[in-house]
């Protein structure tokens, strides 16, 4: 088997967190109107303003149309046919973990994400959301020591009204896109997170997202407001089990960052991503959205994405305050028949606003993998500057690099760098480890990892190493 | 729509050998209305102004062409074969060719046109239909030789007409020309000008592309190039002074194994917009691409360069680079950048990158440390930064234009 082949059998290995965990749920009957969004807002017991956001809405929803400028080609999603709501029965939020179901602790175990006490990361507090809702979140009391909270976005909405019907929907406002609106109307639950003034967050927050049930569109909210002074470094994980049928999962996040706050916030995506034949996986169509609202605050993405049937996803910056910093660090891996457009969009507002832009793109098999960015510089945006850099990598002759960069500047002294390039592991790169004595997947793995170290440089700690496995795990196995 | 009705139905019945071309264009524009933001293609394109052409008179016999440039310049030297292309007359009538440059019987043209894709394009792209739907003479030149004169092509516009132009240019194997375009523009007049070349084997084509308007004036280029295995083309252009003006070079590999190389140059003031639009298509192994474009954006003007490249999975080996740089010199102009790349094939090279800023401080510092005026310091950097593409101009082509004057004129 020559290497260009081996390469192509090395990134095909199976998913591992596609099993289903049998458990007894609640769900609501299928399809979206008026109702289901009131039945959803009465489940949750949410105030008026809520419902009224939910409803409001809906009645945009209805009138937008489904984007299509990214020509991703999927199945038209037929909306009347998902289950916008289902949580595991007896969902009471527990007072401690010993009343949670063991199948549920027991699932998250098999994620690696241990949430019983002896077994718990030490230094993450994790938010694990089931399906709909939030099943557990660790180190609650340490944190509120502190002042932070973190708690999912229902209980958040039950202690602290006043600050989501401030902040939410501020920064992706509901008539955003196609896909904002339908979340903002059928929101199930989420994180949030709040850093008073000055605090630096004492440990990393995490929440870890797993859609169990093959009709559920998952739909989950987060909210995160840094206020001045303060830090914060945020971490989300997601996989699904492996089924025939495309699940939907339309999450919004947003982003509030006050005065010289600073918010890292990264992702490893693992949604399940359909067979090689392109049957079942996660439409993942998602609005990230963060706002430097205050002088000198800085707002940072890194994403891992490897997973998802299809991703649709744009992490974004508004630079409001002068001297706002915007980043993205981004790996893409897309194998079989997955399609990934993804990308960001700096826009600078403020003076002296800096972002940068670090993409990678790895396409293997018939996969198309595509970064779709804008940076905009506004008139006002006095002395900013962005750098941008997308880089793509081709395994096979049938996988698609696209990159569609949108610049736009008005105003002169403001300075836009962008530069991409496109490579592949090469015959002569592989045969030069080889002959040092480096086994063929290790040499894939070093080649692609050193491909994608900048970005993998800004991951926190625990998640570099997850990334990092993650990617070799896609890339191990079956050389023979 | 209603526009494009109202202007398809104010055209002469269709008539002559574009005939056929004329019918299926005047069907497509009727079909497709005017182009709205929502087509990504049209996306920034001033379409007040857009509208406006077709609100132009079609261009009448007796209206006096105008060529704007000092009028001495307009006679060329001896050595160069001058064309002036008035849209309602045979453009051939008072030149003689030389030998190796042949016009293509009616019956050869008719042969070309039913050949190439032309009808499926007409129907895809709105300035080729546009162009086809009103063009009643065509330049179709059949061209062999090693040793040619340079071939001018002069496109002068009528002030408060719309004026098309169409030409065909058949380069067979082996051939080397040099190929200098002028179009001019004046007041409000209007051009959409379309011209087909087709690059044969192991040939050269080094074709300058002068684009001056003037006034409120607009224009709709499109170069169509195919060449073949082992061709060699050359695109240089300039923009300057069209209140719209939208260039859009598609070249087309169409066994790859052929070098093409793409410079551009927009210069705006005022209340310009100035659009290249370019798209390569490698549809062979072993191609290579080399193109650079530079915009100097200034007072309330606006530029844009969208650049396509298409490298599918038989494009193996290919060598692209792309090049956008960008002068933005006031707070009131805008820019707008985007590279598009389309990757299938693996074993390739493919770089594109952009760049958006003022001219760099520390360089007019040092020029003003040793001495030099701020205001000169700013005119030589400008200078040298437009130079990098008027290098490639023919030496005969600098007649048609001042950089230093051109530059003035930048605030």
């Amino acid at each position: 088997m020559n290497n260009q082949n081996k390469v192509i059998d090395l990134v095909s290995k199976p998913y591992k967190y596609g099993f289903i965990t049998e458990i007894e749920t609640e769900k609501i009957s299928k399809g979206i109107n008026e109702e289901i969004v009131r039945l959803i807002s009465a489940k949750k017991k949410e105030p008026k303003f809520l419902l009224d956001f939910r409803l409001k809405a809906y009645k945009q929803w209805l009138n937008m149309k489904e984007p299509d400028w990214a020509k991703l080609g999927y199945k038209k999603i037929d909306y009347q046919d998902v289950v916008y709501f289902s949580a595991p029965k007896n969902n009471q939020k527990k007072s401690s973990l010993k009343e949670v179901d063991p199948k549920l602790l027991e699932t998250f175990d098999k994620l690696g994400i241990p949430l019983s006490e002896q077994k718990r990361l030490s230094n993450v507090a994790v938010d694990a959301v089931f399906d709909s809702v939030s099943i557990a979140t660790t180190y609650k009391e340490k944190l509120a020591e502190h002042g932070v909270v973190f708690c999912s976005i229902s209980e958040a909405v039950d202690k602290y009204p006043d600050l989501i019907e401030r902040y939410l929907g501020t920064v992706v406002p509901i008539n955003d896109n196609f896909f904002a609106a339908l979340n903002s109307a059928v929101f199930s639950d989420g994180s949030f997170v709040f850093i008073p003034k000055g605090v630096e967050c004492p440990m990393e927050l995490s929440s870890y997202f797993r859609i169990n049930s093959n009709d559920t569109g998952q739909f989950e909210r987060t909210l995160i407001i840094a206020e001045e002074e303060s830090c914060v470094s945020y971490l989300e994980g997601c996989t699904a089990p492996m089924f025939d049928t495309n699940t939907l999962h339309a999450a919004v996040v947003e982003l509030v960052a006050l005065e010289k706050s600073s918010i890292k916030y990264s992702t490893v995506q693992n949604w399940y991503s359909g067979n090689e034949k392109g049957i079942g996986g996660i439409y993942n169509f998602v609005t990230k959205r963060g706002q430097c609202k205050g002088k000198k605050s800085k707002i940072s993405w890194s994403q891992v994405e490897t997973g998802s049937a299809i991703t649709w996803k744009y992490p974004s910056c508004i630079l409001q305050g002068e001297e706002s910093v915007g980043e993205f660090y981004s790996v893409a891996l897309t194998n079989n028949l997955q399609k990934a457009d993804t990308g960001t969009k700096m826009i600078h507002i403020g003076p002296k606003t800096r972002s940068t832009i670090v993409s990678k793109g790895i396409s293997a098999g018939n996969s198309s993998n595509s970064y779709r960015g804008l940076v905009q510089i506004g008139p006002k945006a006095f002395g900013a500057r962005n750098y941008s850099q997308c880089d793509s990598m081709l395994i096979g002759d049938q996988a698609a690099a696209n990159t569609y960069p949108y610049i736009r500047s008005q105003q002169p002294q403001a300075n836009i760098e962008h530069e991409a390039s496109t490579c592949r592991i090469s015959e002569e790169q592989l045969f030069y480890l080889q002959s040092r004595g480096i086994g063929f997947e290790e040499a894939v793995s070093m080649m692609v990892s050193g491909f994608c170290r900048d970005v993998f440089n800004q991951l926190p700690m625990e998640f570099a190493a997850e990334a990092d496995k993650l990617l070799a795990l896609k890339l191990e196995g079956s050389v023979g | 729509m209603a526009a494009c009705r109202q202007w398809v139905e104010y055209l002469p019945p269709p008539d002559g050998v574009l005939e056929k071309c004329q019918r299926i264009s005047r069907q497509a524009l009727m079909n497709f209305g005017l182009p709205t933001h929502e087509l990504e293609a049209w996306r920034l394109t001033d379409l007040n102004r857009l509208k406006e052409i077709l609100n132009l008179p079609i261009s009448a016999k007796d209206n006096e062409l105008k060529i704007k440039t000092n009028e001495s310049f307009v006679k060329a030297p001896n050595n160069i074969v001058q064309i002036i292309i008035d849209p309602l007359k045979n453009p051939l009538e008072s030149t003689n060719l030389p030998t190796g440059f042949k016009v293509l019987s009616s019956k050869e043209l008719q042969e070309k046109l039913d050949q190439s894709k032309l009808y499926d394009s007409i129907n895809e792209n709105w300035t080729i239909a546009l162009n086809h739907a009103s063009t009643e003479q065509i330049l179709a030149l059949k061209i062999e030789g090693k040793e040619l004169p340079p071939l001018e092509l002069v496109i002068p516009s009528q002030a408060g007409f719309f004026s098309p132009t169409r030409v065909i240019l058949l380069l067979e194997k082996n051939t080397k020309l040099d190929l200098l375009q002028v179009v001019s523009g004046s007041e409000n007049s209007a051009q959409s000008h379309l011209i087909d070349i087709e690059v044969g084997q192991d040939a050269e084509l080094q074709h300058n592309f002068i684009a001056l308007g003037g006034g409120q004036a607009s224009l709709l280029a499109q170069i169509a190039v195919n060449q073949m295995n082992g061709s060699n083309y050359s695109f240089a252009a300039l923009q300057h002074g069209w209140a719209l003006s939208r260039l859009e070079p598609r070249i087309n590999q169409l066994n790859g194994k052929a070098k093409t190389k793409l410079k551009g140059l927009q210069i705006s003031n005022g209340k310009q917009q100035l659009a290249t639009h370019s798209s390569v298509q490698f549809n062979g192994p072993e191609g290579q691409l080399e193109q650079l474009q530079k915009t100097a954006a200034s007072e309330s003007s606006h530029c844009i360069f969208n650049g396509e490249i298409n490298v599918p999975q038989i494009a193996q080996k290919t060598n692209a680079a792309q090049l956008s740089r960008n002068l933005l010199l006031s707070n009131r102009a805008r820019i707008d950048t985007k590279p598009e790349l389309e990757i299938v094939a693996d074993d390739v090279r493919c770089t594109h990158g952009a760049t958006i800023s003022n001219l760099q401080e520390e360089e007019l510092f040092y020029l003003q440390s040793r001495g030099i005026k701020a205001e000169t310091a700013t005119s030589l950097l400008l200078k040298a930064y437009c130079q990098e593409i008027l290098n490639n101009f023919h030496v005969d082509a600098s007649r048609w234009f001042d950089i230093n004057n051109l530059l003035a004129r930048i605030k």
